[in-house]
């Protein structure tokens, strides 16, 4: 199995590879729902720009999702960072890009002039206005997302402390047989 | 079991997320997205403070500040572009009276309120406000109501809550005209305006621009 190591590769890849990446994709998100928190209505006001809800006949839609949005990008990445519940907190980022990028899509075909608003009032890499740009960034944090789904978070995270049942544990019979396969 | 495991986590961080956003929504004031009546007719209101008591007498010639714009809404690094010749606009009716969308203000009406000396407000981002916005129009996002209130306040407080005030963006469906515009009204304005065409319809017209950074 492809996901069975011995534990000095395990240990390397989680150092120099999981680590940075729950780092990087948890921070990112930390970074988005901190510029939220404290805007609340200019996210309301931003997610009603992307007109995928109708703000007339939805308005509580579009009201708790700015409230639960923010909420959900800082506790996912709070996680992913500590390596808490690491596979469920990525599956959860890489929903949730998926769904940014939907919306995105659907501002750039409908050519409505929308404000992104990723990360409130800041830009990080694209500008604020929706564009291919912020298309393709969120395509790319979907890989980081995807590789710790896949491979969960390593050796240096809480899930590996606490044992938990999604944390793959190294088994030297399954690797043995790993190296012969 | 791996999978089950993985899904509820991902349950318990949305029934997380629930729970502190309804705690946070309790918290605050209640958010208000509805849009706000708006005018659509070219007449100032509200006859005293006026953007300008006394306009330009010739709005082309835009190389000559109002000397009345020593208000806030004037930044002092606004400079008046697009005007080196003092020559009549023409523009066709076809393009002053293009269908707006319900509610707003077709070009012409926004030409003859800012003629008149209504209060233009520039609802987009500051950089793009700093790159060139419609001459005497001070800048004023619905986001700085969040980011930065002292500021946001500031401004809406060089204006008399009576007076006409035209806010755009950069047209079509943007809505950023009618966030700053519920802001604007949840602190007392009454005559609040829209422009139904954006900055780039001001500009593509010929009419006064200006540049420089905000207030």
């Amino acid at each position: 199995m492809s996901t069975r190591s011995n534990p000095q590769t395990g240990m390397l890849e989680s150092i120099l590879l999981q680590l940075p990446l729950r780092v990087f994709l948890g921070g990112v998100f930390v970074f988005a729902a901190y510029n939220k928190i404290p805007a609340i209505q200019s996210f309301a006001e931003a997610i009603k720009g992307f007109q995928l809800l109708n703000a007339d006949t939805h308005p509580e839609l579009i009201v708790i999702g700015a409230f639960v949005i923010p909420w959900f990008e800082l506790l996912a990445g709070l996680m992913l960072i500590i390596g808490l519940r690491a596979r469920s907190a990525a599956m959860g980022i890489g929903l949730l890009l998926a769904l940014f990028i939907y919306a995105l899509l659907h501002v750039i075909f409908t050519d409505v002039s929308a404000d992104c608003s990723c990360f409130g009032d800041e830009n990080f890499i694209c500008g604020s206005t929706v564009g291919w740009c912020q298309v393709i960034r969120n395509i790319v944090f979907l890989i980081p997302a995807g590789y710790l789904m896949w491979r969960g978070p390593g050796r240096v995270s809480l899930d590996q402390v606490f044992g938990k049942p999604e944390q793959i544990t190294y088994n030297p019979q399954n690797a043995s047989q790993s190296v012969d396969a | 079991m791996r999978c089950m495991h993985i899904t509820s986590g991902l349950l318990s961080i949305v029934g997380a997320a629930f729970l502190f956003g309804t705690v946070h929504a309790l918290m605050i004031e209640p958010i208000n997205i509805e849009r706000v009546a708006t005018r659509t007719d070219g007449e100032v209101t509200g006859g005293q403070g006026r953007r300008g008591e006394t306009p330009p007498s010739d709005p082309v010639d835009a190389g000559t500040p109002d000397p009345a714009d020593a208000a806030p809404d004037t930044p002092a690094t606004d400079e008046p572009v697009g005007a080196e010749s003092p020559v009549e606009i023409e523009v066709p009716d076809e393009v002053l009276d293009a269908p707006v969308p319900e509610g707003t203000l077709t070009l012409r009406q926004s030409y003859e309120l800012w003629e008149d000396g209504a209060y233009f407000i520039d609802a987009r981002h500051e950089h793009e406000f700093e790159e060139g916005h419609i001459q005497y129009a001070a800048w004023l996002a619905s986001s700085l109501f969040d980011t930065d209130s002292d500021r946001a306040f500031a401004i809406a407080q060089s204006m008399p809550p009576e007076s006409t005030v035209v806010i755009y963006c950069v047209g079509g469906e943007c809505d950023a005209s009618h966030n700053t515009a519920r802001r604007l009204e949840q602190i007392g304005f009454t005559d609040l305006r829209i422009m139904g065409v954006g900055y780039t319809d001001w500009v593509d017209a010929g009419f006064p621009t200006g540049e420089g950074s905000a207030p």
